[in-house]
């Protein structure tokens, strides 16, 4: 065999690497070791996992705020959401010599030894949409704690019946067992109909898998063997749309059975506007993936951290570091805090054509 | 016996260090020793399985049920030490066998009920991890906040290192030797690729091909076991959804390693090689900025550019009638 | 309608059992399952995973195998549903999916004869590389708020059942007519059972194997059409890991990964099956967290019973060739 044909190769596949860099990054990574401009400073964005409204959506607003302070924000995730590839990326991102990141964890706790890492490599590190342990990352940008949000998802549906304290069947449907905030939300949410709606029925809880097809069929076998069901909450941004997708098909409107849970407007709208849905909710994850840049750029810069004290953001005004308490966190100290924004907002028919993400 | 290394390791070979060259030249800090060696442990679950699927598939066969056996064993390992307080090193070896078993379960069905190891194995993965959920589920414990607590001896496993080299190159390092002295230094491993060049020929000539071929199910089902401990300590927590991304990887670093995927041909030193490729070209393209949801586009191209260029199919008969006398050559 | 093609060999007619078994096993535990309502929307939603066994049928015939057919669905779903959110015309989108699909088969074949790749290499790389493109076509957002009518497609219904149903059901009908019987259509088996024997009898192999990789294509970028109208918004993740599933049914029908053995009836067949468990599972009621384990074991099942059947039928045909012989040297 050639020697001519390896050095080709080589060249080949230096090529074919080269250009899908080129092609791949915007920003090159920063230099190491030397006081760095603020413009130079990196922030690496990653979301649970790429491909889903809701993180890409995050991602805009993210990219908008690098853009309009001038700093680097890199969105990097995998498209399968796992520890193992959460995992990886921060690695990448620590070993390529970014500033901060911006997470939102896949896992509570199966990111501590990376994310202690980072940290012990000087990189700042910054939560949103899902924390990890405290002890790990400066600031969480708080949505809502399960109980706000698996509350809420309870209360679009009550506020939809005609008298919620009456037996009423209801069920579940999101992605799957193993992912842990929506799975959060409604354990929260069982206890909270316990207490509040005792008479309330949980008939069933089925899983999508994030996986519109099967979704589908799922949402609309719910809907053929549980006929007589009151509600279905669907907590995941395919389930929603997929299960509206299915009442849409048999003909149900809002009337026949209760639709609600979270999803991005964009992807509910034309089920407001038919009928087949009254409202669902999310919060402003433009804001959010926006908010969660810009605190880890300004811990980068070199800020330092006060719980009690607040940040300047800009176009959003003041916001307040709250203590890990408000969560229920045990651990507390000066340079770990929360911040509870953005809002949560219900979607109708009447305000759903104002957001666009 | 060591007259060459075949040409498509070479060709491997040539790659990482055109790798180690171009991403250098993109992101100085991958020139960083540590960062190189401390990069090991995020591909080391895909290639410690792959070693072993290159077993498989060089009988003609195929598992990809290796994803879910590592959820599995994560949840057998953090539902032992941690909940039914075992000892820890008891619960990773039970764990170990339960892995073992599911291996052995499909080569079983493989072997003997003659069923095509595509679907068994697909049946396999979506009842291993099933069954890792149920067993969350009933325990207890709840199935999407993973299983921690384990001690600090537990994460030296994945974590720890040796005069400056993590504990991730050095299991690299076991696992691909016991694999290599298994596949291509024992009659054992003789027998496999006879299998897998034709298991008609080798039934006749004395090979039991049944046992052999369920053997090496058994094999892939164990580093699959061990991936999975490995991973659990490496990620600190026990979760059953582990492993479930690395079903593609895993075939990808066999067939690139030069393996055919209708069996006969094929060896681990081109998986360990095709395993490193695809792990420095993860970190480097990273490290050079691109977002890692592109970077399918370079592992898509990487494939057919290389082989294409060196054309494994190309000189089919060649190879085949080369890996016999190599075989020869062995065992004289 | 099985009865009169007695070509198709008892391999497809135990597939059929087997999904009646399903349906029976299921609509005893409830009795809804065997609605007609029922039946007629687990065939809809198996539509999907038809059309693509049916390409991966063609594939597999000859010998090869397809991994890129969930890349291709997914970017020609992306491409159909942005033309139509976009305003296009319905057959513009519809023949600029179809054209992706029939462009994404060519590199397979291209890749598979000219450069002398395996396939299952060929089209990994290329389902990795769809995924990309589509994630760059779409910029990472979801193709949203499809149009109503098209949406309405999926739920037109034409003597009693789904249009789009009847339609795939003829076209199935038709391609096994084409597979069985047409001259050109026996090609694909014959190059799978022996491709050097299917060389010396004249065949043009390597058109056909070319062929094989355009229709799976083409299939797949079908599967996308009615993963827009059926599900109305598209994701950068549309039919991710669907091949596992495709090719799954297609072994479950009868289709061998070795090439030569299969019939796509039969591997619509394994697609009604592998979809209707996702459904069975809700019907029967027992908490979702069994359900990998439940639908696993039950494939499983089904694999190594019918392992059992075919091997106790080999015995039986033996015995009765055997028979034969001893007959025709006494007569």
């Amino acid at each position: 065999m050639g020697k001519i044909k390896s050095i080709t190769l080589l060249i080949v596949v230096a090529i074919v690497m080269l250009f899908t860099a080129a092609c791949g990054s915007n920003e090159g990574a920063s230099g190491d070791g030397k006081k760095k401009d603020d413009k130079d400073i990196q922030v690496v964005f990653i979301p649970k996992m790429t491909g889903n409204a809701f993180f890409e959506s995050g991602n805009d607003g993210a990219q908008k705020m690098g853009k309009k302070v001038g700093f680097k924000v890199k969105y990097d995730g995998a498209p399968e959401g796992t520890v193992a590839n959460q995992v990886q990326i921060i690695n990448s991102a620590v070993n390529s010599g970014a500033d901060a990141i911006a997470i939102s964890s896949v896992s509570s706790d199966g990111l501590n030894q990376a994310l202690k890492k980072a940290k012990d490599a000087g990189v700042k590190v910054v939560t949103w949409d899902s924390d990890v342990d405290p002890k790990y990352r400066s600031v969480y940008i708080n949505q809502g704690t399960p109980e706000i949000l698996g509350k809420m998802l309870v209360d679009m549906a009550a506020e939809q019946m005609d008298n919620p304290n009456e037996a009423k069947k209801i069920g579940w449907f999101y992605s799957s067992p193993t992912v842990p905030d929506q799975n959060a939300w409604v354990n929260y949410a069982n206890k909270y109909i316990k207490e509040k709606y005792p008479k309330w029925e949980l008939v069933t809880t089925q899983f999508g898998d994030a996986n519109e097809q099967k979704s589908l069929q799922v949402g609309g076998s719910i809907l053929d063997s549980y006929p007589d069901i009151d509600a279905i909450i669907c907590p995941d941004s395919t389930a929603l749309p997929a299960m509206a997708q299915a009442a849409e098909n048999k003909g149900l409107k809002a009337d026949d059975v209760i639709i609600t849970g979270f999803a991005s407007p964009n992807s509910m709208r034309q089920f407001i506007e038919n009928g087949t849905i009254t409202n669902h909710g999310l919060w402003d994850v433009k804001d959010q993936g926006a908010l969660a840049v810009y605190v880890a750029y300004w811990l980068a810069k070199g800020n330092e951290l006060k719980v009690g004290g607040s940040i300047d953001v800009p176009d959003m005004g003041s916001v307040k570091v709250e203590p890990n308490t408000i969560q229920g966190y045990d651990y507390t100290a000066d340079d770990s805090g929360i911040i509870v924004l953005p809002e949560r907002i219900v979607f109708t028919k009447e305000n759903t054509k104002d957001y666009n993400f | 016996m060591l007259t060459k290394i075949p040409k498509w390791n070479l060709a491997l070979f040539v790659i990482i260090i055109a790798e180690i060259i171009v991403f250098g030249m993109l992101n100085p800090r991958f020139w960083n020793v540590t960062i190189l060696l401390n990069s090991f442990n995020d591909f080391i679950a895909i290639a410690i399985i792959g070693f072993f699927v290159t077993l498989v598939v060089i009988t003609g066969g195929i598992d990809i049920s290796g994803g879910s056996i590592i959820g599995l064993t994560s949840v057998v390992t953090g539902l032992l030490s941690q909940v039914a307080s075992l000892n820890i090193w008891v619960s990773i070896i039970c764990a170990i066998f339960i892995a073992g078993l599911c291996g052995l379960l499909n080569g079983v069905l493989i072997a003997y009920g003659k069923v095509q190891a595509m679907v068994i194995t697909l049946g396999g993965m979506l009842l291993y991890s099933g069954i890792a959920i149920v067993l969350v589920g009933m325990s207890g414990v709840s199935t999407y906040e993973g299983i921690s607590g384990f001690s600090e001896g537990f994460s030296q496993i994945a974590n720890g290192e040796v005069m400056g080299i993590p504990h991730a190159v050095l299991l690299f390092i076991i696992m691909f030797i016991i694999a290599y002295i298994l596949l291509h230094r024992t009659r054992y491993g003789r027998y496999i690729y006879l299998t897998g060049i034709n298991k008609n020929t080798a039934e006749y000539s004395g090979i039991h091909t049944k046992k052999i071929i369920a053997s090496t199910y058994v094999l892939s089902g164990l580093s699959a076991g061990i991936a999975g401990v490995v991973l659990t300590s490496y990620l600190g927590s026990a979760r059953s959804d582990y492993g479930a991304e690395y079903l593609m990887p895993i075939l990808t670093v066999v067939v690139l390693g030069g393996t055919l995927i209708t069996g006969g041909k094929g060896g681990v030193v081109g998986t360990a090689l095709a395993s490193i490729i695809l792990g420095f070209m993860l970190i480097g393209l990273q490290m050079a900025g691109v977002s890692t949801q592109y970077i399918g586009l370079a592992t898509g191209v990487l494939l057919i550019v290389s082989v294409a260029f060196l054309g494994i199919n190309r000189d089919f008969r060649s190879n085949m009638k080369r890996i016999v006398t190599q075989k020869q050559n062995i065992g004289g | 309608m099985y009865r009169s093609a007695s070509l198709i060999k008892q391999r497809e007619f135990r597939t059929l059992l087997f999904l009646i078994l399903l349906f029976v096993v299921v609509g005893f535990i409830n009795s809804d399952y065997l609605s007609w309502q029922n039946i007629d929307k687990s065939l809809k939603s198996s539509l999907l995973f038809i059309v693509l066994a049916v390409g991966m049928t063609f594939v597999l015939l000859t010998g090869n195998l397809d991994i890129s057919v969930g890349g291709t669905l997914g970017i020609s779903a992306a491409v159909c549903g942005t033309i139509l959110r976009d305003g296009g015309n319905i057959f513009l989108a519809v023949i600029a999916a179809l054209l992706i699909g029939a462009c994404i088969g060519l590199i397979n074949g291209f890749g598979v004869i000219k450069l002398k790749i395996s396939s299952f290499i060929m089209t990994l790389a290329i389902l990795s590389i769809t995924r990309v493109v589509q994630v760059i076509y779409t910029d990472g957002k979801w193709v949203e708020n499809i149009p109503a009518h098209v949406k309405e497609l999926s739920n037109l219904d034409i003597f009693g059942i789904n249009l789009l149903s009847f339609i795939v059901i003829v076209g199935v009908i038709f391609v096994q007519l084409y597979l069985s019987k047409s001259s050109k259509g026996r090609y694909y088996t014959a190059i799978g059972d022996n491709a050097d024997g299917a060389i010396s009898l004249g065949i043009p192999v390597k058109r056909y194997i070319a062929y094989s990789f355009v229709i799976s294509g083409v299939c797949a970028s079908l599967a996308g059409l009615i993963f827009v109208s059926q599900i109305g918004f598209v994701s950068t993740n549309a039919g991710a890991g669907i091949e596992l599933t495709v090719i799954a049914s297609c072994v479950l029908g009868g289709v061998s990964l070795i090439g030569g053995i299969g019939t796509v009836v039969g591997a619509a067949l394994g697609a009604i099956i592998l979809t209707s468990i996702n459904s069975a599972l809700v019907y029967m009621k027992v908490p979702a967290f069994w359900n990998d384990t439940i639908s696993g074991s039950l494939l499983i099942m089904i694999v190594v019973i019918d392992a059992l059947l075919a091997f106790n039928a080999s015995k039986k045909a033996k015995k009765v060739r055997l028979n034969a012989r001893v007959l025709q040297k006494e007569a």
